[in-house]
């Protein structure tokens, strides 16, 4: 038995959760792109005929700059003035599920030293449905990560597309269930969930080289092109560093990437990493050793959104693809 | 209370004219509304845009810039220096649908008291009815125009020949061309196959200025019609030696087309604005546009400067304005058109609108071709005697 929605009643229950003061975003085509970003006419929400949006869903909980607190100075003392609280009630409509997977990820991060309250309230206030992806590009990977184009961690819920306009909603969690619940037609057919990409890569391999092969002229070899920019980062739905700056009297986190020159660079003008083969080493690291090795799981979950965005055709996965293969040219 | 708006004026004055033509205005007891803060500087041509924009930032309603009148100026030519740097400066913010009546340029004599009073009360009461500046607050949902990446069709084969040729006779060590998936770095002659001409969306002269592709010695560069121009700006500005990059032209030169700039400049100010802010809305700061760019060159981006902080780096509505005005400005005379930023945007920003801006305004007033010589003189960096400005009260 499975329960069924067809896309017009979707987009009516989508307007139904907008009436009722939900924050509700999703992939919409903003002309050139698709992106996801907030839903406030349920016609825009597109459910098919797209691999993946040019952003990552990890702006609505993780948003690219967020005030911590702000301050006033008086005198010689320094008041601290209360933020508003920012968040609502928000349902991710029809994510990835390389984006909702993302989330159960970042959850160890963000809960690991210190319990991120701005994170983890949006985390408790929001649904996630994810979509299961019925096509893929020559940049997706996310079977090489262990996941698949209907894998369900991290939602919710889960819409399969059974036919052009119908999909089949597989409840993960009560709050999925409550979302969609009297929503559905119950029926005995059942979705298939499309194949996904060949596995590109093994990511235990990966790791091995990676652990082992600090240094080596893969790293300057690959990248040469890299021009040093954080486009692979910001539409990563796993990076998650930030900078901390005080802008007009606000302590304020903006989004940072480990390929700009700057994010490790030390006040003395000393920079441990001093070029880009030391910053693409440094990304590849974290998502396949140093994450994996603290909180055991890969910092990574096959979108990718990093070589798809990626000005010079870069990204993890040509990277990933010659460590495996070892297919580079000697310095 | 009766709500009275109270607009407040920042005046950016030369130390030697306007501001001795305010102290006159003090000494000789002539009143003027007490909206304005005077910010003195040495010379009206040290007055950096990133201040006009910093000002409008903490809360300034308008602008005044003022300094010594043409021939008057203490440093000899500061003020048309300044002068020509508001002839580019105001078509950028034209564009960007900016309220060009909070912006105000005038020239104030040390002996000019009445004229400074007369200026003072004048922005006031215009500013006054124009109610308090506040920046453009973008839509929740955008729909920005963004753009599909071209697949340009190059003839790979010439070019892997040209390289060929290069390498074989020793002319050059490194070939830098276009792969199927970004660029390619051929050393050996065995491997120009790999130049395939699939991904043109990158300028490859940008990787002049990269220390590792520096130490792989003398190279040669596939250039799109428009990339090719790069080269000519950084031997102008000392980047490179003439006739050090060799270049291996792909593609036939069309003409440029300014169809989408008049297209938006057809828009009346507020509706250019507001669609320009919900394109910067989506901008997260990743700096692709900046990365990408062969005239991006600086070791230390001014937007990476923290001591203090120039422009916000915070990916605000504010910050972002910043950012993207303050980059269009340092293209001015310097961008060649190539659009590798337009390609690089993740979340498809027009920026080739703003460059369009400042190329025009540079081609019109100046008559300056970017990217023809190599010896001509910068026009930001030069001014002449005949430089218009109507704008200037």
């Amino acid at each position: 038995m499975s329960e069924i929605i067809s896309s017009d009643n979707l987009r009516k229950l989508a307007d139904e959760w907008i009436g009722q003061g939900i924050h509700v975003a999703g992939p919409q085509r903003s002309a050139g792109c698709v992106l996801y970003l907030p839903l406030l006419e349920p016609a825009n929400l597109l459910l098919d005929g797209f691999v993946h949006p040019a952003n990552s869903a990890k702006e609505f909980l993780f948003p690219k700059t967020e005030a911590l607190y702000a301050y006033r100075i008086e005198g010689h003392d320094v008041k601290l003035v209360e933020q508003p609280e920012t968040h609502v009630p928000q349902i991710l409509l029809a994510i990835r599920p390389c984006d909702a997977v993302a989330f159960p990820i970042l959850d160890h991060i963000f809960n690991w030293d210190f319990a991120d309250e701005l994170y983890n309230a949006r985390r408790r206030d929001t649904t996630i449905v994810a979509l299961a992806c019925s096509v893929h590009d020559a940049n997706c990977f996310c079977t090489s990560v262990g996941l698949g184009p209907a894998s369900q961690r991290g939602a919710d819920a889960l819409l399969v597309p059974l036919t052009e306009d119908t999909f089949e909603v597989r409840s993960v969690t009560d709050k999925g269930r409550s979302l969609f619940a009297g929503k559905t037609k119950t029926d005995n057919v059942a979705a298939m969930a499309a194949a996904g990409p060949e596995p590109r890569f093994a990511a235990e391999a990966v790791r091995r080289f990676a652990a082992a092969n600090f240094e080596h002229p893969l790293w300057a070899e690959h990248a040469l092109a890299c021009v040093g920019c954080g486009a692979c980062a910001h539409t990563c739905p796993t990076c998650h560093c930030f900078d901390i700056v005080d802008e007009h009297s606000a302590r304020v986190r903006n989004w940072d990437s480990c390929q700009f020159s700057l994010f490790t660079l030390h006040a003395s003008g000393h920079n441990p990493r001093p070029d880009q083969g030391s910053r693409q080493r440094q990304r590849i690291l974290h998502k396949f050793s140093i994450y994996p090795e603290k909180f055991g799981e890969i910092l990574c979950t096959g979108c990718g959104n990093c070589t798809r965005n990626c000005p010079a055709g870069l990204g993890v996965l040509p990277l990933l693809i010659a460590i495996e293969h070892e297919e580079y040219l000697p310095a | 209370m009766s709500e009275v708006f109270e607009p407040r004026i920042v005046a950016f004055v030369c130390n030697w004219c306007t501001y001795l033509g305010a102290d006159l205005a003090g000494t000789t007891r002539l009143e003027y509304p007490a909206n304005v803060r005077i910010v003195r500087l040495p010379c009206s041509g040290r007055i950096d845009f990133n201040l006009l924009i910093k000002a409008f930032e903490v809360g300034a309603d308008a602008i005044l810039v003022s300094g010594c009148h043409p021939g008057d100026c203490h440093y000899n030519t500061g003020n048309y220096h300044a002068r020509r740097r508001w002839m580019v400066f105001r078509p950028l913010l034209e564009v960007l649908g900016f309220d060009m009546r909070r912006l105000h340029f005038s020239w104030i004599s040390a002996a000019e008291s009445r004229k400074f009073q007369q200026t003072i009360k004048q922005v006031v009461e215009e500013t006054r009815e124009l109610g308090p500046y506040q920046y453009p607050v973008p839509p929740a949902a955008t729909s920005g125009k963004g753009h599909e990446p071209q697949k340009s069709h190059f003839d790979a084969a010439a070019a892997q020949q040209r390289a060929r040729e290069m390498l074989e006779a020793k002319e050059v060590d490194v070939v830098i061309g276009y792969g199927s998936s970004g660029p390619v770095f051929v050393r050996r002659v065995e491997d120009v196959s790999r130049i395939t001409c699939e991904d043109t969306r990158l300028n490859l002269t940008t990787y002049l200025a990269k220390k590792e592709v520096r130490a792989m010695g003398r190279p040669a560069i596939l250039t799109k019609p428009m990339d090719a121009g790069a080269l000519v700006v950084l031997e102008r500005e000392s980047q490179i030696e003439s006739g050090a990059v060799k270049t291996i032209p792909i593609g036939e030169p069309g003409a440029g087309d300014f169809s989408d700039l008049d297209a938006l400049l057809a828009l009346p100010p507020d509706a250019r604005m507001a669609w320009w802010a919900a394109e910067f809305s989506r901008c997260t700061r990743c700096y692709a546009c900046r990365q990408v760019c062969p005239m991006c060159y600086c070791e230390r981006c001014i937007a990476d400067k923290n001591r203090p902080v120039v422009i916000d780096t915070s990916p605000t509505p504010v910050g972002n304005f910043a950012w993207h005005v303050t980059r269009a400005f340092h293209l001015a005379g310097r961008c060649v058109g190539c659009g590798a930023c337009n390609h690089a945007c993740p979340v498809g920003i027009d920026l080739r609108l703003l460059n369009m801006a400042v190329h025009r305004a540079v081609d019109e007033h100046f008559g300056f071709n970017v990217g023809a010589d190599p010896k001509a003189q910068s026009p930001i960096g030069s001014w002449a005697p005949a430089d218009h400005e109507e704008f200037i009260r």
